[in-house]
């Protein structure tokens, strides 16, 4: 067990970060269960704390009589050079036990920024970083999340990857880990691989082999062993009815990201919008039921004492029952100053209602994301939004009294010209002005914030090169320099971290060194801006003699093998390759969660359905 | 309106966190009690609660005060029953008591519980490192001196503190292992004070007290108000 002396908690920043203790965490008697599971994220905390499928998997692993699941997070900056000074290992939050003492530890893969990070926290856990190097006392190395649909750039750094919702398969990994160990751990280290790799869903990197071909491309990774699968579909659930959700979350002591309740409505996004990966990985829609979520949002208020609950999903205003929901909700709260929200909002005067309606604070201001400045280029990217859409909908939340609009935009997508890029001024602009015709005065703020594309994995836009970084800067001057309304304010992405992510997220096995090199050379917390080292990642690509732009900004062909293809969310590449032949030719795809089904494979791959309860309702009606 | 004060702890657990990290808690677990709890108006309602002095980070206490509002009036033992059940580890309740508000007739209302404070005891535990009996000298030392200033650096300012004016009764010292304890009685004004870690440093680094500094540990026993306890002026 480690115990940390006041003198170490007395100096450093936020020492509550470190000390555990908190309402809801599980503590089991070590020597009582089989499986010692640790959770961990990357970042700090804070960051860790706020994440929902954690918090899922928390419960859903201690569920289990013979499963003990402890959280960990990256220490801080500051934490980790007292730990490194005076070698304490890393530790867990709950039995403060040495993170190398447990059976697994998963880390969550929430953006390919951690990556040095994970490597940063094997290092202080003393586990070998590379896969190969680990011993059978090590614990076994396991990832999942959203970047775990190319997972090639860190393959060589895990045991094995989860791909897609893990509620059930987490479950049968720690079955079949507890079965190899009461069977006398055959095959040692390799044979649990083996019995892991039989599951749906799960990616055992080692048991490949990957060719690159004359040109130093990826040809090809084929399966070394019998029970490796060739190619690698996502786990799914089916009725999100029948799963555990969270119902006792862990209680910080101190305040982090997300201080509320997240109320998953549903999980899926199919309006299709053609940069999106979230859009393709977590198809198709599935919502829970009204009944079901009102129970779950009592459970967690009783157990949580929260008094704002968070209603999530990936687009939450296209959830069939939300005007009940939200009715159901504010008369099951009532006087217990419950406070509802949603996390975006759609451009229509729906959401504006809503959100009149649960009173959001109006201070903080009304997001939308057109995403691209022009009509065309919104057509390109299947963004089924008009100019026309954003008026009606900003026209309607000025006169429910908001001033502050903020308004998300993407740069660098396919086939965006400068005309696209000033017509995100314009835009921003025409915003700004209609506060003042509905008002007869000005005083309204309209905030442009603009993030750099980055192309990713199975999405219609995977083949597409990125911009290089001086280019990015160039627009992001031109774009300043179109906005001449004083009402407009403007927000940029770091072009120089896009770049980096743009490398990473299309990068093959020969990433891992790159990425090795890098942190060895310093690089951490590269999320954080103030801690992020270009130079040492550009050092680091030139050490390992990779050229960076070949991932970043090199258009691949549409015949070529991709690192990526083996690890799937299920939807087909010629799906894929259809979409971007509409986007190039401005074309819409409609939304299949209650439109015609656009083919792209999820459903019949995974033996899935939609679930969305008025479509149902128009079935049965028709039905009838 | 129906007031309640509560006496709480501020136990190992949760000695890291701040004061005001410490008020959020309370809150959500007066929710979770489901106690008629009172909000202040507006649109980001907040429980009408109050505390007494902030503690410093690292500190722990038997000695937390808290006044809270109900909208009904709920018999003790329910009250003490329902919050006790909903508090965290690292925070118990060890009284609750209804504030009687004054008649309007008797004038002025009741002093805001931060104000009533006057006094802090405070036990100080840390390691010997060398000589008991140059322990007890140097405490000795620093209870005759008649004027003992502490420099006081924070990120805003930095500034003298004149400290004997704070001290209400000399600093007392006992053994218990291998662990000195001092007794520290320190009187709280609403100009300033003095925190019982800034006189363990003077003891230590002008008076020689040879403790192992990293490794005290500080706990409030008491906060009192005209010579009580602060939940026996209600
Ligand atoms: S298979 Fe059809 S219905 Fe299912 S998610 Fe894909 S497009 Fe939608």
């Amino acid at each position: 067990m480690i115990k940390l002396e006041p003198e170490i908690l007395q100096a450093v920043e936020k020492p509550a970060r470190y000390t555990g203790h908190e309402l809801n965490a599980v503590h089991k008697d070590w020597d009582g269960v089989d499986c010692h599971f640790a959770l961990a994220m990357a970042d700090t905390y804070e960051v860790g704390m706020s994440n929902l499928g954690l918090k899922i998997l928390y419960e859903v692993l201690n569920n289990r009589q013979d499963t003990a699941c402890e959280r960990v997070y990256a220490p801080w900056t500051d934490m980790e050079a007292i730990m490194r000074d005076k070698s304490i290992p890393l530790f867990s939050l709950e039995s403060f036990t040495e993170i190398r003492k447990f059976d697994f530890l998963g880390f969550t893969l929430q953006y390919e920024m951690i990556y040095s990070n994970i490597l940063n926290m094997l290092d202080l856990a003393g586990i070998p970083i590379w896969a190969k190097n680990r011993s059978e006392k090590d614990p076994f190395i396991l990832g999942g999340g959203p970047t775990v649909y190319n997972t090639e750039p860190i393959a060589d750094f895990f045991d094995f990857f989860v791909l897609g919702e893990g509620e059930e398969v987490i479950t049968e990994v720690a079955e079949a880990f507890v079965k190899w160990k009461k069977d006398g751990k055959p095959g040692g280290r390799k044979g649990f691989l083996k019995e892991a790799a039989k599951l749906e869903g799960i990616y055992v990197p080692s048991f490949y082999e990957v060719k690159y071909n004359e040109k130093g491309y990826f040809s090809s990774i084929t399966p070394k062993e019998p029970e490796a699968k060739a190619k690698i579909f996502k786990r799914v659930i089916k009725d999100l009815d029948r799963v555990h959700f969270v119902e006792k979350p862990v209680m910080p002591y101190i305040g982090i990201v997300h201080d509320r309740i997240m109320l998953e409505l549903f999980r899926g996004c199919t309006r299709g919008c053609r940069f999106c990966q979230a859009g393709t990985s977590y198809r198709p829609i599935r919502e829970r039921s009204r009944e079901y979520l009102r129970g779950l949002a009592r459970k967690l208020v009783d157990s949580s004492g929260y008094n704002e609950m968070s209603l999530t999903s990936l687009s939450s205003a296209d959830y069939s029952c939300l005007g009940e929901l939200v009715d159901d909700l504010f008369s099951d709260f009532e006087g217990e100053k419950v406070s509802f929200s949603l996390p975006s909002l759609r451009i229509d005067s729906f959401s504006i209602d809503l959100a009149h309606k649960m009173q959001q604070v109006r201070k903080s201001g009304l997001t939308f994301a057109p995403e691209a400045g022009t009509q065309r280029l919104r057509d390109v990217i299947n963004k089924g939004v008009t100019e026309e859409n954003l008026m009606t909908a900003v026209e309607a939340a000025f006169k429910q009294g908001w001033k502050q609009v903020k308004l998300y935009f993407m740069m660098g997508l396919p086939t965006e010209t400068d005309e696209d890029i000033v017509g995100i001024a314009r835009l921003a602009e025409k915003v700004a002005r209609k506060y003042k015709e509905v008002k007869g005065k000005w005083g309204v703020t309209v905030t442009i914030s603009v993030s750099c594309f980055v192309p990713k994995p199975h999405t219609p836009f995977q083949w597409f090169g990125q911009l290089p970084k001086d280019e990015f800067e160039r627009r992001q001057r031109l774009l300043k320099d179109s906005i001449t309304e004083r009402a407009v304010k403007f927000h940029y992405h770091d072009a120089r971290v896009s770049v980096l992510e743009g490398a990473i997220s299309r990068g093959d096995r020969r990433i891992s060194k790159v990425i090795y090199q890098a942190w060895t050379d310093g690089a951490k917390f590269d999320g954080w801006t103030d801690l992020f080292k270009e130079d040492v990642w550009h050092e680091a690509f030139r050490k390992c003699g990779i050229d960076m732009k070949e991932y970043s900004e090199r258009t691949r062909d549409f015949g070529e093998p991709l690192p990526w293809e083996h690890t799937t969310p299920g939807v087909s590449k010629e799906f894929l390759k259809r979409e971007w032949d509409k986007a190039i030719a401005e074309q819409l795809t409609e939304d299949c969660r209650r439109g015609k089904c656009s083919g792209c494979g999820v459903c019949p791959s995974l033996k899935v359905d939609i679930v969305d309860w008025k479509r149902r309702e128009g079935e049965v009606k028709a039905s009838v | 309106m129906y007031k309640y004060r509560a006496q709480l702890t501020k136990g190992d657990e949760i000695r890291y966190i701040s004061h005001l990290d410490y008020a959020g808690v309370m809150e959500r677990a007066i929710r979770r009690a489901k106690l008629p709890a009172a909000y202040t108006e507006g649109f980001n309602p907040h429980l009408k609660m109050s505390f007494a002095s902030p503690l410093s980070l690292g500190v722990t206490s038997d000695a937390e005060y808290m006044d809270f509002e109900l909208t009904k009036p709920l018999c003790q033992p329910e009250i003490f029953d329902k919050l006790s059940a909903a508090l965290p580890p690292g925070i118990k309740l060890i009284k609750l008591k209804p504030v009687k508000e004054p008649k309007p007739c008797e004038g002025k209302k009741h002093k805001a519980l931060m104000a009533e404070v006057e006094q802090g005891i405070y036990e100080v535990v840390a390691p010997l490192i060398g000589d008991w009996d140059a322990a007890v000298k140097a405490v000795e030392k620093y209870n005759s001196a008649h004027e003992v200033n502490y420099h006081r650096v924070t990120p805003k300012k930095t500034r003298d503190i004149e400290v004997k004016q704070y001290m209400l009764e000399p600093v007392k010292i006992g053994m218990s292992g291998e662990w000195v304890k001092l007794t520290m009685n320190i009187s709280i004004t609403q100009t300033g004070s003095i925190k019982p870690a800034e006189i363990l440093e003077l003891l230590h680094t002008e008076y020689g007290l040879p403790v192992a500094l990293g490794r005290a540990l500080i706990n409030r026993s008491k906060l009192m108000g005209q010579g009580k306890d602060l939940i026996d002026l209600v």
